[in-house]
């Protein structure tokens, strides 16, 4: 109890500072402290996936991360997708595909989903397999959201692609080797 | 004409969002409460006629799944919440000697301990009440939960539970269910016996038909212990209003059969109880009773505190029910062109150490047992045993998954032994309009051979397979 330290990250695009104490993970502090319920604890042992955020780009186990190894880092949470105004393209394709029963999976995917779009906007079906690996779904089964994550990588593509005065580069071109 | 789901997604300003901050996209604010639904949440319409069948439906709960906005138990917090913890045995059977908790009591941070003494009638069950709320005389599995914890935080809970000194007099423990039925063995329950549940069906004359087979095939199959692994793991919080009644919000799917185990167990009436369930992150007949329910509620009697508590993974595991193993020795009578005449089936289902919704299971996996095939001639025996492990309880079928490996994995092998295409055997038997079942129900709207014929032609079974 002795050692709380302040933990200040950038949360979802604001900065935010929280106390924690050293054994504190980032889920925890997340869920706790910020309220921010949408990421799951479903095996607290980085199974399962259904705490996924997005700590600096990419996809982590927030519990497995220490809270304060969030210190200083950019954390993206599923509460940071969507806007006042509209859903993320790929919640939107999740919704329109029914890729969720329960849900409970569905944060954890989404952001592994998010992770691997923003690396590689137009991902095969097996780098989408190989993204999700990591996000285990007891109900749904996976096709569907397989089908979520490529309607929503088409979706951001040509999102991107409508820009004015985009230069139509493929931000994840060197991705798309692999 | 197509009925579309209507979502208004007009933009909405709100004071979360900045004046002036100029062309940047605004973004949900993270602080509590975190977000106001940005968006509107779709509304389920009911009492419309549509034209449902070839329209696309869009599940009313998938935004705020997607948005990450559903709250299941665990998301939610009441003020001045303590975490509890259970204590497991890790050990199979057990005389309890004594429970020492004092150590645990004297922490900072803790604010109750519980034994299983402490609990007005500790024992439930849907169908038999043989399982403690908290093992205090005995313990028959090693998930049995002995005493437990509330504290300010779950770590302080996970450190008090392990200061907890329980005394053991190891007993003698049987795990294998065909040894369980066994007179000598070990009893879980005694002085009861092992075997808490036995059903048969008689039709025809089996010795009989086995006299006029031309082959006889016998056959040992057995399936194992599953676990339905729900992404979310059990999860409840208990609460007392100053009426006295106790408000338990929890991840239970049959509430109602909830409400009146939790009245048994705190010796209430029922109407001292309420259950508040919302959306189960998972179920598959895992949460169909309680488990922890009345343990959070005594808590939150001593502490007058709000007491949460959420399994672990490993808790899920060891002290959540799980789908039965089953020993399945068929027996069938074969005429020479692939006519079953006869079958005799003995059905042992490990039962594990509680009875649970075993005896459900065992009278679907009995009917079912012969498959939706045409025999005169039956004796179907079927026995639930205890065992010192894990209980087994409901789980997506009821015992009907596990008959159906056996008599088709035979059916398999008497095709390959008469040299018949495993499709023209299951015909040749299958079940016509008016067909009775083994429990003699006349059965209607009997498509199954037209199912089997589409299904062969639909993935080509005729096709050579590589």
């Amino acid at each position: 109890m002795t050692d709380v330290t302040n933990v200040t990250m950038r949360l979802n695009g604001e900065t935010r500072t929280a106390p924690a104490s050293p054994e504190t993970t980032l889920l925890a502090l997340l869920r706790d402290q910020f309220n921010l319920t949408g990421s799951k604890l479903g095996c607290d042992a980085g199974d399962c996936g259904a705490c996924t955020v997005i700590v600096d780009g990419k996809a982590v186990n927030a519990c497995l991360m220490l809270a304060a190894q969030a210190d200083g880092r950019d954390v993206l949470t599923i509460e940071g997708l969507a806007t006042l105004e509209r859903l993320h393209p790929i919640q939107k394709a999740f919704e329109d595909n029914a890729s969720l029963q329960c849900g409970f999976c569905g944060p954890g995917v989404i952001m592994s989903a998010k992770a691997l779009l923003d690396e590689n906007p137009d991902p095969t079906a097996p780098q989408i397999r190989d993204a999700l690996a990591g996000n285990l779904c007891r109900c749904t089964g996976y096709a569907k959201m397989i089908e979520a994550v490529h309607d929503a990588a088409r979706e951001l593509r040509a999102q991107a692609d409508a820009l004015p005065g985009h230069k139509r580069r493929r931000a994840g071109g060197e991705m798309e080797s692999a | 004409m197509p009925r579309k789901v209507r979502v208004s997604e007009k933009s909405r300003r709100t004071t979360a969002q900045a004046p002036g901050s100029g062309g940047e996209i605004s973004r949900v604010p993270s602080v509590t409460p975190p977000v106001a639904f940005p968006i509107e949440t779709l509304v389920p319409q009911v009492r419309l006629q549509t034209p449902a069948v070839g329209q696309r439906v869009t599940r009313p709960d998938g935004r705020s799944h997607g948005l990450g906005q559903t709250r299941y138990i665990d998301d939610l917090a009441f003020p001045g919440m303590l975490y509890a913890k259970i204590k497991r045995a890790g050990i199979a059977a057990a005389r309890i000697r004594s429970i020492d908790t004092r150590e645990a009591e004297a922490m900072p941070g803790v604010l109750a301990v519980l034994t299983g003494f402490e609990i007005p009638v500790n024992s439930f069950g849907p169908s038999l009440q043989d399982q403690p709320v908290l093992a205090d005389q005995r313990v028959f599995h090693a998930g049995d939960g002995v005493a437990a914890v509330a504290a300010l935080t779950e770590q302080i809970a996970a450190e008090a539970i392990e200061k907890i000194k329980v005394d053991y007099e190891p007993s003698p423990a049987v795990f294998d269910p065909l040894q369980a039925l066994r007179e000598d063995a070990p009893k879980v329950h005694a002085p009861a016996s092992n075997i808490y549940e036995t059903q048969v069906i008689r039709k025809g004359d089996v010795d009989a038909g086995f006299a006029k087979a031309d082959h006889i095939f016998e056959g040992q199959y057995r399936t194992q212990m599953v676990e339905h692994v729900p992404l979310e793991p059990h999860a409840a919080i208990a609460a007392w209003d100053p009426n006295g009644r106790v408000i338990i919000h929890t991840t239970l799917g049959r509430i109602t059969l909830g409400r009146a185990d939790v009245a048994r167990t705190l010796k209430l009436s029922l109407n001292r109880v309420r259950i508040v369930a919302t959306i189960v992150g998972g179920n598959f007949g895992g949460k169909n009773e309680i488990t922890q329910e009345p343990v959070l509620a005594l808590l939150s009697k001593k502490t007058g505190r709000p007491v949460k508590g959420v399994f672990t993974r490993g808790d899920e595991f060891t002290a959540s029910t799980t789908r039965h193993p089953f020993i399945m020795d068929y027996k069938t009578g074969v005429s020479k062109d692939g006519r079953i005449i006869a079958r005799k089936v003995r059905l042992v289902a490990d039962g594990g150490a509680y009875c649970s919704w075993s005896e459900t299971t065992l009278g679907k996996a009995c009917i079912l047992s012969t498959g939706p095939y045409r025999i005169d001639n039956l004796l179907v025996e079927a026995y639930v045993v205890y065992t010192n492990k894990t209980m087994t309880g409901a789980m997506r079928g009821f015992g009907a998954p596990q008959v159906c490996f056996a008599y088709e994995s035979q059916m398999d092998e008497i095709a390959a032994a008469l040299d018949m295409d495993p499709l023209q055997i299951r015909l040749l038997n299958a079940f016509d309009e008016g067909a009775a079942s083994p429990t003699g129900q006349v059965l209607h709207s009997v498509v199954l051979k037209d199912s089997l014929l589409k299904a062969a032609q639909r993935f080509g079974w005729k096709e050579p397979r590589s």
